[in-house]
């Protein structure tokens, strides 16, 4: 190992791994990567309801929208990054929880409005796998709920939520393992997202999300794509299964009514806490001291 | 004329006094004055939120099992089936979710805690700025501090029982202070934990402390601060009648205790209420501890926030590193050092106080905060650092809801914690100044009320009315900043040799920043109403130093 | 004082008064004077001119509302003890209350009845003591705090003189054994503590890793393979155990790391020779312990490659041998060397950089 010490701080050196680390990673992927029939069944099931894909209408929509930053030929410009190798799932995140198409490339975008429609975001996405490779795949996990105005009648509205909710409840109830759901979610999560999945400060006015709205799909997306400065935990490190677990975990965490009381101050915890209790605690009993000791005279 | 007690009563009263000599006794005490003010009242609170603590705390232990014992939880709480914990948060599940009002008392306790450490802080406050501590008073403010001290401790063990993920990070970030005292701090750590971190011994040890050392202690010196009230007599605000000898105020038969016993249900009224319908605390949410995890925005009750914050924003720049041997200031000097400080602090304010004034004489009045204004800007600017640390202790909160750089935060503090409380000090002190000196007008010339009448020269002038008889009570009472030290020389004329010392011109040069600014009321003729009979005002010698501000001229 | 004619508010024709702050407040209700001259009637306890009472028609209005408050804190107090029984146990023993949903409302019940109850009960006690009671403004003298001078020169030389005759301040060999034989119990309590646990020794510096352990996955039983991770990654991770056999939370607690995985060109000046080695394909594991005073500092940003610890904020290099960047802690994050088995298996090589968790007096010496 001798000689790459020596070499490390050549200023070529960067590019030399960078490049080797690429082609690993191409050869590796060539390898690895599923085969068409493969690939085919894979997909089918997150594909089931927007039979089939329409890649000019992603290319479509690539152009009108991701092209001023992440550039025509997708490698990246100096307002966004480049596109090889981030795969489907990575802009089925991206794009349904609103962060992309960023108005502001230079910030941490919150989650908002996704400007795009389920199959919108899945052409879009088919489409930035095909032109630019890689990444992990759209998981066949509950996405986001079904809108009204993706549909036409209001009976094939409620048929879809109807199928979606029971998608999301079978979903949820089978991680059967809370105690692997609990620990994998508080020993790489929790520290960032925070136990109740508020979200928390990170260095450099960044802050890790609140993963209250994200929907299960956009949750295991998330850990296989590490958007931003999340680290990736792939299928590899955390099964599906598990991921699972952890998933269910979070939802029914987050589900659960606080039987503490009406008022679970957001599940924010101490702070809140201590500031109720000076602000309306000491405060309402001070407001009875006064009515107590007020003053009573016959005279002046 | 009076009604002859009944029968039963007598009777009672007899069996009594034949075994104690009561009768004369018990008068006396029935007929101790108390001073009314809703001020005076928060050290009550105090006082019936640790009763409400004793009686919830003691419900909890009937079912709370203090044993790290670790099992796989199967109980009724559906959501955490199946998952390892320690049989403290097993059991702690189990008072929340299968004794009928178990969470309701749980959460009673942990408000009630919430509020008892507030109310001794506010209590604490009043007393402060009121001047109350000084003689004869000075040995009960000593027990106050003491007890602050105490209640956070105890407040930190309860914490720590239930043994969830929050609890756990507690006693985590306890263990690392302790481990970091140069020398014994393993050893410490290893005595008080039974070895390694976390072992199986420090919830059992911390439940001992937590419900019979530390309680007891704490009842012991509630006792005592009560029994030198009763003796001493609360102080009491200026006002009609009131007096350095003489206090005017509700007799505790029968009107003060129907008072006081009507106030413990107001408070456990608030407390019950806050339980009801807000959550505190819910560890069965947090899941239970494993060294291994941890949470964002985790925070330590409201009471060692000061302690957390001093923690986070106290740099490693002044970590001693000796022959591979580690003193990590930067976990000591903020970790027990900010509590040591506070402590000490308290303790020895009013000697402090004291020596610098040279004020022996006795205080039953209480001060108006802006007739001591010296004092009054101490006590915000160690306020402000106090607020400072505590906000410190949740600035990832801050960052987060902010979307200030984490950095930043923790760079503003570090510089407003020395600037912060100079700003402080400076401005509340001339306020001080600036309500003085509104109050010395208001004394000689009424009220301004707004009315402009023309005299007969032409010239028009704004009717000022008189201040009212109880204005003028409360007005006057200010005495003129203790100035005993100031005499310098003793009967002989001679210089005291302490003087001359080092000590001795530290405390000159205290004195004189103590004492300096002041507008003195002295000689002040009270604009009255006609017809209230004017009280002789002991018009003593102006100090020939100062001379009050010029009088405004009015008609 | 009992000038009953010198209300100003009722005499002064120009309506509210000015009041200044901490001054106190006007009259809230008038109150009926018992003056000196009509005191015949007077059989209270206190001086009339401090009895300040209401009239009967005041009082029996306070009577109804104080009786008011007592009736509904009764009627409150019943609805407590109803609300217990509002959620019984289910036919199988179950508690009702173990639904969270049905916990709120049995909380809410309870509480909400105890809060009326408890408030209306001091309501009543106020407007008792406010309406019916007289207000008194008795004056009562304070204690005189110094004794005499005679009582005080009395009692000194009594205490002196017994002093003297019990002998403790003639006879010096007898308070001396006295003293010493305190000495030993003295200390006995601290001797007695000394079994509270075991001495340290150089535990803190010993954690379970052995060379060729495999790690498993944090919460799950897979071992980790070096393919696993991919760039940009980061999981807890635990020392593997035989099948059947657990880490106990002390073991836990020494053992834990992070294992990130970057690219090498990431790799700091500190991370060299040795360093490198303890590395395998741009993985690297350091202790999850903060060196502050022992939170998991987990919080990896794989943009910064930045580990933060949500405690204190204490922030460590991950590309360059966990070096503190900012923050209150002072030494590293311990790294745990490691590399791959025949199988391709994550595993460690030796012990830690240095002690895990938080510094300690000897923490960073070779034991």
């Amino acid at each position: 190992m001798k000689w790459i010490t020596a070499r490390r701080r050549h200023p070529l050196a960067g590019y030399v791994v960078v490049t080797l680390a690429l082609a690993l990673l191409g050869l590796g992927y060539a390898v690895v990567a599923p085969s068409a029939e493969r690939a085919q069944a894979q997909s089918d099931a997150a594909e089931t309801e927007s039979a089939e894909v329409d890649l000019a209408n992603g290319r479509e929509l690539f152009e009108q929208s991701c092209m001023s930053c992440h550039g025509r030929d997708g490698r990246g410009t100096a307002s966004g990054p480049s596109l090889y190798g981030v795969g489907a799932a990575a802009v089925d995140f991206q794009v349904s929880t609103g962060r992309m198409p960023s108005t502001n490339p230079d910030q941490q975008m919150p989650r908002g409005e996704a400007v795009y429609n389920q199959e919108q975001i899945d052409d879009l996405a088919a489409y930035v796998q095909q032109a630019f490779g890689g990444g992990p795949q759209v998981p066949s996990v509950p996405g986001t709920e079904p809108q009204r105005s993706e549909f036409d009648s209001e009976a094939a509205y409620e048929q879809a939520l109807e199928e979606y909710e029971a998608a999301f409840e079978e979903y949820i109830s089978g991680g059967g393992d809370t105690e692997a759901g609990q620990k994998l979610y508080m020993t790489n999560c929790a520290h960032c997202h925070g136990w109740s999945g508020n979200g928390g400060a990170l260095t450099g006015g960044r802050w890790a999300p609140s993963i209250h709205e994200a929907s299960p799909r956009q949750i295991y997306e998330a850990m296989i794509t590490g958007p931003g400065a999340m680290p990736v935990f792939n299928d590899q490190t955390i099964t599906p299964e598990s991921k699972q677990d952890l998933i269910a975990y979070v939802k029914n965490l987050q589900y659960e009514p606080n039987p503490g009381g009406v008022f679970a101050l957001n599940r924010v915890g101490q702070v809140a806490e201590g500031l109720i209790s000076w602000t309306i605690g000491l405060s309402l009993i001070v407001a009875c001291a006064i009515w107590i000791t007020a003053k009573q005279r016959a005279h002046d | 004329m009076t009604t002859p007690a009944p029968k039963g009563l007598r009777g009672v009263g007899n069996f009594i006094d034949d075994r104690f000599h009561l009768a004369k006794v018990g008068e006396k005490n029935l007929r101790k004055v108390f001073p009314n003010h809703w001020s005076f009242m928060l050290g009550e609170i105090a006082m019936y939120s640790f009763i409400i603590l004793l009686l919830t705390g003691v419900f909890l232990t009937l079912w709370f099992n203090p044993s790290m014992q670790e099992i796989t939880y199967e109980g009724s709480y559906e959501r955490l089936n199946g998952v390892q914990m320690s049989e403290a948060y097993a059991s702690t599940l189990h008072i929340t979710f299968d004794v009928r009002g178990g969470l309701l008392m749980r959460q009673i306790h942990h408000w009630a805690a919430l509020v008892f450490v507030a109310a001794i802080v506010a209590h604490m406050l009043r007393v402060f700025f009121t001047g109350a501590f000084r003689k004869p008073r000075e040995i009960n403010w000593s027990i106050g501090a003491l007890l602050l001290v105490l209640s956070m401790t105890e407040g930190l063990f309860g914490y720590s029982l239930p043994d969830d993920l929050a609890s756990g990070m507690g006693v985590r970030i306890f263990q690392g202070v302790l481990i970091a005292i140069p020398v014994i701090g393993t050893y410490i750590s290893y005595f008080m934990f039974g070895g390694a971190f976390p072992g199986e011994d420090i919830i059992p040890r911390l439940y001992m402390l937590h419900i019979l050392l530390i309680p007891g202690i704490l009842l012991a010196l509630i006792v005592a601060h009560i029994m030198i009230l009763w003796f001493q007599k609360h102080t009491q605000y200026p006002g009609k009648g009131h007096t350095e000898k003489q206090v005017v105020g509700t007799p505790m038969f029968p009107a003060f205790a129907v008072k006081a016993g009507g106030f413990f249900f107001f408070t456990f009224a608030v407390i019950a209420g806050l339980s009801a319908l807000v959550q505190v605390n819910p560890v069965h949410l947090f899941g239970p501890f494993t060294p291994t995890s941890i949470t964002s925005g985790l925070q330590p009750d409201w009471y060692m926030g000061f302690m957390e914050g001093a923690l986070r924003i106290f740099p490693n720049w002044f970590d001693i590193d000796v022959a591979g041997y580690s003193i990590p200031t930067g976990v000591l000097l903020p970790g027990l050092g900010s509590i040591g400080l506070l402590a000490i602090a308290l303790l020895a304010w009013p000697w402090i106080e004291m020596w610098i004034t040279g004020d022996r004489r006795h205080h039953n009045m209480a001060d108006r905060p802006r007739n001591a204004p010296t004092r009054t800007g101490v006590g915000v600017a160690a306020s402000t650092v106090y607020g400072l640390l505590w906000l410190a202790g949740s600035n990832d909160i801050l960052s987060e809801t902010f979307s200030i750089n984490l950095y930043a935060t923790t760079w503003f503090f570090r510089i407003a914690i020395f600037v912060g409380p100079v700003i402080a000090f400076i401005v509340t002190k001339r306020i001080c100044l600036g309500l003085q000196r509104r109050d010395l007008e208001t004394l000689e010339h009424g009220y301004e009320s707004g009315r402009i009448e023309q005299l007969s020269s032409g010239e028009f002038i704004e009717v000022h009315r008189p201040t009212s008889e109880d204005s003028v009570h409360v007005l006057e009472a200010k005495q003129p900043v203790a100035r005993v030290s100031a005499a310098e020389v003793d009967e002989n004329g001679v210089e005291a040799p302490g003087n001359r010392k080092a000590m001795g011109r530290l405390r000159r040069a205290l004195a004189h920043w103590y004492t300096k600014d002041d507008i003195p009321f002295e000689g002040a003729e009270p604009h009255r109403e006609p017809h209230a009979v004017p009280e002789t005002v002991a018009v003593e010698e102006r100090s020939g130093s100062e001379t009050p501000e010029e009088p405004v001229k009015t008609p | 004082m009992t000038d009953n004619t010198s209300n100003h508010d009722n005499t002064a024709g120009d309506g509210a008064r000015e009041r200044i702050l901490g001054t106190p407040s006007g009259t809230e209700g008038a109150l009926t004077e018992v003056g000196p001259g009509d005191h015949r009637g007077h059989s209270g306890p206190y001086p009339a001119a401090e009895t300040h009472t209401h009239t009967e028609e005041e009082q029996r209005k306070g009577e109804r509302v104080a009786a008011l408050w007592f009736t509904l804190a009764f009627l409150a107090g019943i609805g407590f003890l109803v609300s217990y029984f509002l959620f019984p146990p289910g036919p199988d023993g179950e508690p009702a209350i173990a639904a969270p949903a049905i916990g709120k409302l049995s909380n809410l019940a309870l509480g909400g009845t105890l809060a009326v109850a408890l408030f209306a009960i001091g309501a009543g006690m106020t407007v008792w003591t406010r309406r019916v009671m007289p207000h008194y403004e008795v004056s009562s003298p304070y204690d005189e705090m110094p004794s005499p001078a005679a009582e005080k020169r009395s009692f000194s030389d009594f205490f002196m003189r017994g002093g003297e005759e019990s002998g403790i301040t003639k006879r010096p060999l007898m308070r001396r054994t006295l003293l010493l034989s305190m000495l030993p119990l003295g200390l006995a309590p601290i001797l007695l503590l000394r079994d509270l646990g075991p001495l340290p020794r150089n535990e803190l510096h010993k954690t379970p890793w052995q060379r060729g352990q495999r790690m498993v996955v944090e919460g799950s039983e897979r071992e980790i393979l070096a393919s696993d991770l991919e760039e940009g990654g980061m999981i807890t991770a635990l020392p593997s155990v035989p099948e059947g056999e657990h880490l106990t939370l002390d073991e836990q607690a020494q053992s834990v790391i992070l294992l990130i995985k970057m690219n090498e060109s990431e790799f700091g000046e500190r991370m060299t020779g040795e360093r490198l080695n303890w590395t395998h394909d741009g993985i690297v594991a350091y202790s999850k312990i903060c060196t502050h005073v022992g939170c998991p500092a987990a919080l990896y940003e794989q943009t910064t490659h930045r580990i933060l610890c949500p405690c204190h904020q204490s922030t460590f290099d991950a590309t360059n041998a966990a070096e503190v960047v900012f923050g209150p802690a002072n030494r590293p994050l311990p790294q745990l060397p490691l590399t791959v088995d025949g199988e391709g298996y994550l595993v460690a090589d030796g012990e830690f950089s240095s002690a895990v968790g938080p510094t300690f007096w000897d923490a960073e010496r070779d034991v």
